[in-house]
C-alpha cells in the first residue's frame, strides 16, 4: 500500500501548484475518418475490409450464407472447427452443417481449440469507415475462436454496420458502457494479422489468423 | 537495469561514430524510416482534419494529466470492480520485485510477453530469467531482438536497425530456418516456432497503450495477434503501465487510438485493438483467471511538476523517430537507453537524471520535424532547448565555452560590436580560405568543426550590407 500512497501523493504534490495545462474545453469531437453522409455503409465496409486483406462474402439469404461457409470449410479440408454457440450467431444450422460435413467441434481447452482449422464467430457490430469487426467475449462467445485457428470466419448481418468507431462508442455510452463492465474482452479486429517489423515491409499472416472471412448477410426488406 | 544505464555512460559521440560507419544499420534505417514517414503522412492527410484532430488528441492527454491522481484512483476502483488487482511500483527495481512475487505466487515457469517499452525500463526479462523463469518475447521484432541478445532500437519497430538479410542469417543460425530474403517466409517460420510457446505459458505480460479510467479497461494496440495470444491464453495476465497512460473517457480513447495507428504505421486502425476489463468472468469460456495491473512511477511524478510535463502526453507512436534526421542517421541504439529519437532525448535525461544522458538534448538540429509529426503536438524542440539551458545552469560547459558565450552575448546586444565582429570574421575567413572558399583548419576552440568538415568562408557582401543597400534602393 505504501508505494501506492507515495505515488499518489507525489502526483498530488506535483499538481498542488496548479494544473500543468489550461482546463480544456469539452466541445463535441470531430470523428477521425472521412465518410460522406450519403455514402453506402455496406459498400464502404466491404472496400475497407478488402484493403486490409480480409474477404467479404455477401449472401442474400441464410441458405446462401450456409453454402458459403460450407464452401470455405470444404476448400480448406477442415476436420475440426471451433465456434461460438449458435445462440450468438445470426445464422442457424451451423452445428448441423458441421455434423453433415463430418467436422468435429472442438471447444474444451485452448489446446483443443488450437487444433481447429477454422473458428466461426458472430460480431457485436462492424465499423464501415475502417473495415473493423467488434467482438465481445461472454458466455458462449469464446475469444479463442477468433484467435487460435488459422482461419477466422465471422458471420454478420448488414444492419450491424455502423459508420465509425466514434458511433460504436456513442452507442455504448447510451447503454452506460455496460459492455466494458460485463465483458472481460472486447476486441476490434481490422483485417488479417500482419507485421511490418522487417524493414517496415508489410507481411500478412503472423501470429493471429492468416485468413479473415466475413460472411455478410443482407437484411430482408 | 545496470547494463542499460551503463550504456548511457558511453560517450555519445563514440556511439554515433560507430553507427554512422555501420553499413547494415544505414541500409536498414534508410529502408525503414522512409516507409514510416510516407505511411504516416498519407494516413494523416486523408482524415477529416489532421490539424484539428491532433489538437483534439492533445486536449485528451492534457485532460488526463491535469487529473492524473484522481483518474488513477478511479481506474483502480474500476479494475477491482471488474475482478482484477492493482499493484503499484515506485521504481524499476520495485516493478521487477512485484512481478517476481506474482510469478512465485502463481508458480509461474514460463512467460510470454507482448510488446512493452515500460518493462524495458526495468530490464524485466533479465530479472525474471535470473530466477529461472523462461521469458519469450512474442512480437516478431522483439523475438528476433531477443534471439540476437539485443535491445529494441525503435519504440514501434524494435528491429528497425536490422536488414532482412541479417534477420535471415540470425534465424538460420539460431533456429535452423532455411535461408531466404523474403520477409513473408521468415514471418511464417517464426509463427510456427511461437505457437507452442503461447499454449505452454503460465503468465502473459503486456504493456498498456491506454487505460480508460471510467470502466477500468486497459487497451492494447497491435497488428500481429501476439499480444492477444500472450494475454488471453495463459492463466495469469499482468499488464504494466506508467502512471501517465491513464485517460478519462472512451471518447478520448477513440481519437487517441486512431491517431496512434495513423502516426505509428499509417493504418486507419491497428489490426487488433484489445480492450481488457479484468479477468474472465465466471460464466466466460476462456481467458485468464487472474488479472493484475501494475502501475509504475519511475520518475514520472517528478516530471509532472516541471515545465517538461507535456513530455508525459506522449503516446509512443514513434513518428518523431522516423521523421528525425538525426535518428535517420544514427538509429536507436546510439541514444543509449530505452527511448530513442527526439522524444527519447527528452525522456531519458528526465527519467534518468540529466547527468546520465548529458549529450542527448544536443542530438538535434532543432529542425522541428519531430513536432510537426507528433500526433499530440508535443513541443519537442522547445523542451530540448530548455534541457540545454538546464545543463548550462547546472555547470555543464567548460570555462572556455562559458566565456565564449558571454562574449557572444555582449556582441549580440550591441549593433556596433556585431557589425565589427562580422566584418572581422568575414575578412579573416576570406583571407585564410583556399581557392574554393573553404577553410581546411580552424584554431581551437573552432577545430571541432574542421575536424570532420571544411568551413566555408563568410560571403561578401554580408547580409547586413545587402539589406542596407536594398533598404536605401526602395
Amino acid at each position: 500500500m505504501s508505494a501506492r500512497n507515495d505515488i499518489l501523493s507525489a502526483l498530488r504534490t506535483a499538481l498542488a501548484g496548479g494544473s500543468p495545462f489550461p482546463e480544456a474545453d469539452s466541445t463535441p469531437m470531430l470523428p477521425v475518418t472521412r465518410l460522406d453522409p450519403d455514402e453506402d455503409l455496406t459498400a464502404r465496409f466491404v472496400a475497407e475490409v478488402e484493403r486490409v486483406k480480409g474477404a467479404v462474402h455477401r449472401a442474400t439469404s441464410d441458405d446462401q450464407a450456409r453454402r458459403i461457409i460450407r464452401q470455405l470449410l470444404t476448400d480448406r479440408r477442415a476436420r475440426r472447427v471451433t465456434m461460438w454457440d449458435e445462440a450468438h450467431l445470426p445464422l442457424g444450422g451451423i452445428g448441423a452443417l458441421l455434423g453433415e460435413l463430418g467436422i468435429e467441434r472442438v471447444q474444451d481447452s485452448n489446446e483443443a481449440v488450437a487444433t481447429a482449422e477454422a473458428g466461426i464467430t458472430g460480431a457485436d457490430c462492424a465499423l464501415a469507415s475502417t473495415g473493423t469487426l467488434v467482438l465481445s467475449s461472454g458466455p458462449g462467445r469464446p475469444r479463442m475462436a477468433s484467435l487460435l485457428p488459422p482461419v477466422h470466419i465471422a458471420v454478420l448481418t448488414e444492419d450491424r454496420i455502423v459508420p465509425r468507431l466514434e458511433d460504436y462508442i456513442a452507442a455504448q455510452r447510451a447503454q452506460r458502457l455496460g459492455v466494458f463492465r460485463s465483458s472481460s474482452n472486447v476486441t476490434l479486429i481490422t483485417g488479417s494479422s500482419r507485421t511490418s517489423d522487417i524493414e517496415m515491409h508489410p507481411v500478412f499472416g503472423v501470429h493471429g489468423p492468416l485468413e479473415l472471412h466475413i460472411v455478410l448477410i443482407e437484411n430482408l426488406g | 537495469m545496470t547494463d542499460k544505464i551503463e550504456r548511457v555512460m558511453h560517450p555519445f559521440s563514440q556511439s554515433v561514430t560507430i553507427a554512422l560507419a555501420d553499413i547494415q544499420l544505414q541500409t536498414a534505417l534508410d529502408r525503414g524510416t522512409t516507409r514510416g514517414v510516407s505511411a504516416r503522412i498519407g494516413a494523416m492527410a486523408e482524415t477529416t482534419d489532421a490539424a484539428a484532430l491532433r489538437h483534439q488528441a492533445r486536449l485528451a492527454r492534457e485532460r488526463a494529466l491535469n487529473r492524473l491522481p484522481d483518474l488513477l484512483e478511479q481506474l483502480e476502483r474500476n479494475v477491482i470492480a471488474n475482478g482484477g488487482h492493482v499493484l503499484w511500483a515506485r521504481d524499476a527495481a520495485q516493478l521487477n520485485h512485484v512481478i517476481l512475487e506474482l510469478c512465485q505466487k502463481h508458480g509461474v515457469r514460463r512467460v510470454t510477453k507482448g510488446k512493452s517499452m515500460v518493462t524495458e525500463e526495468s530490464a524485466l526479462n533479465h530479472a525474471l530469467e535470473a530466477h529461472g523463469i523462461e521469458v519469450t518475447e512474442s512480437d516478431l521484432g522483439e523475438y528476433i531482438i531477443q534471439l540476437a541478445g539485443e535491445t529494441p532500437s525503435h519504440i514501434v519497430f524494435p528491429m528497425l536497425h536490422k536488414t532482412k538479410e541479417a534477420t535471415a542469417r540470425l534465424l538460420h543460425e539460431k533456429l535452423g530456418m532455411p535461408l531466404t530474403d523474403r520477409p513473408e517466409e521468415m514471418t511464417r517460420f517464426v509463427r510456427g516456432v511461437m505457437r507452442s510457446k503461447y499454449l505452454e505459458a503460465d503468465m502473459g505480460i503486456s504493456g498498456v497503450n491506454f487505460a480508460i479510467a471510467e470502466t477500468g479497461t486497459i487497451a492494447t494496440v497491435e497488428n500481429e495477434g501476439n499480444n492477444r495470444l500472450s494475454i488471453s491464453t495463459p492463466r495469469v495476465h499482468v499488464a504494466v503501465m506508467g502512471v501517465e497512460k491513464v485517460i478519462a473517457t472512451w471518447e478520448d480513447y477513440a481519437v487517441l487510438v486512431q491517431l496512434l495507428a495513423r502516426s505509428a504505421t499509417g493504418q486507419r486502425l491497428s489490426v487488433y485493438n484489445n480492450l481488457i476489463s479484468g479477468p474472465r468472468r465466471p460464466d466466460e469460456p476462456d481467458g485468464p483467471e487472474f488479472f493484475y495491473l501494475v502501475i509504475l512511477d519511475n520518475g514520472r511524478s517528478r516530471i509532472l511538476a516541471t515545465e517538461y510535463a507535456e513530455s508525459l502526453a506522449c503516446i509512443r507512436c514513434g513518428a518523431c523517430l522516423n521523421a528525425c534526421p538525426v535518428y535517420q542517421n544514427i538509429g536507436g541504439h546510439a541514444y543509449g537507453w530505452v527511448y530513442p529519437g527526439p522524444i527519447g532525448s527528452i525522456v531519458s535525461p528526465l527519467l534518468l537524471g540529466p547527468t546520465r544522458a548529458p549529450k542527448l538534448p544536443y542530438a538535434s538540429s532543432l529542425c522541428g520535424a519531430c513536432q510537426a509529426a507528433c500526433p499530440v503536438e508535443i513541443a519537442i524542440p522547445d523542451m530540448l532547448l530548455k534541457l540545454r539551458r538546464d545543463l548550462v545552469q547546472a555547470g555543464d560547459p567548460t570555462p572556455g565555452w562559458r566565456i565564449g558565450m558571454k562574449l557572444w552575448a555582449i556582441a549580440f546586444r550591441s549593433p556596433a560590436l556585431y557589425r565589427l565582429g562580422s566584418r572581422l570574421a568575414g575578412w579573416l575567413t576570406r583571407r585564410l580560405a583556399g581557392r574554393k572558399g573553404y577553410l581546411r583548419w580552424l584554431p581551437p576552440p573552432f577545430n571541432g568543426w574542421t575536424a570532420s568538415r571544411d568551413f566555408p568562408a563568410f560571403g561578401a557582401p554580408s547580409f547586413r550590407e545587402r539589406y542596407a543597400r536594398r533598404a536605401t534602393k526602395t
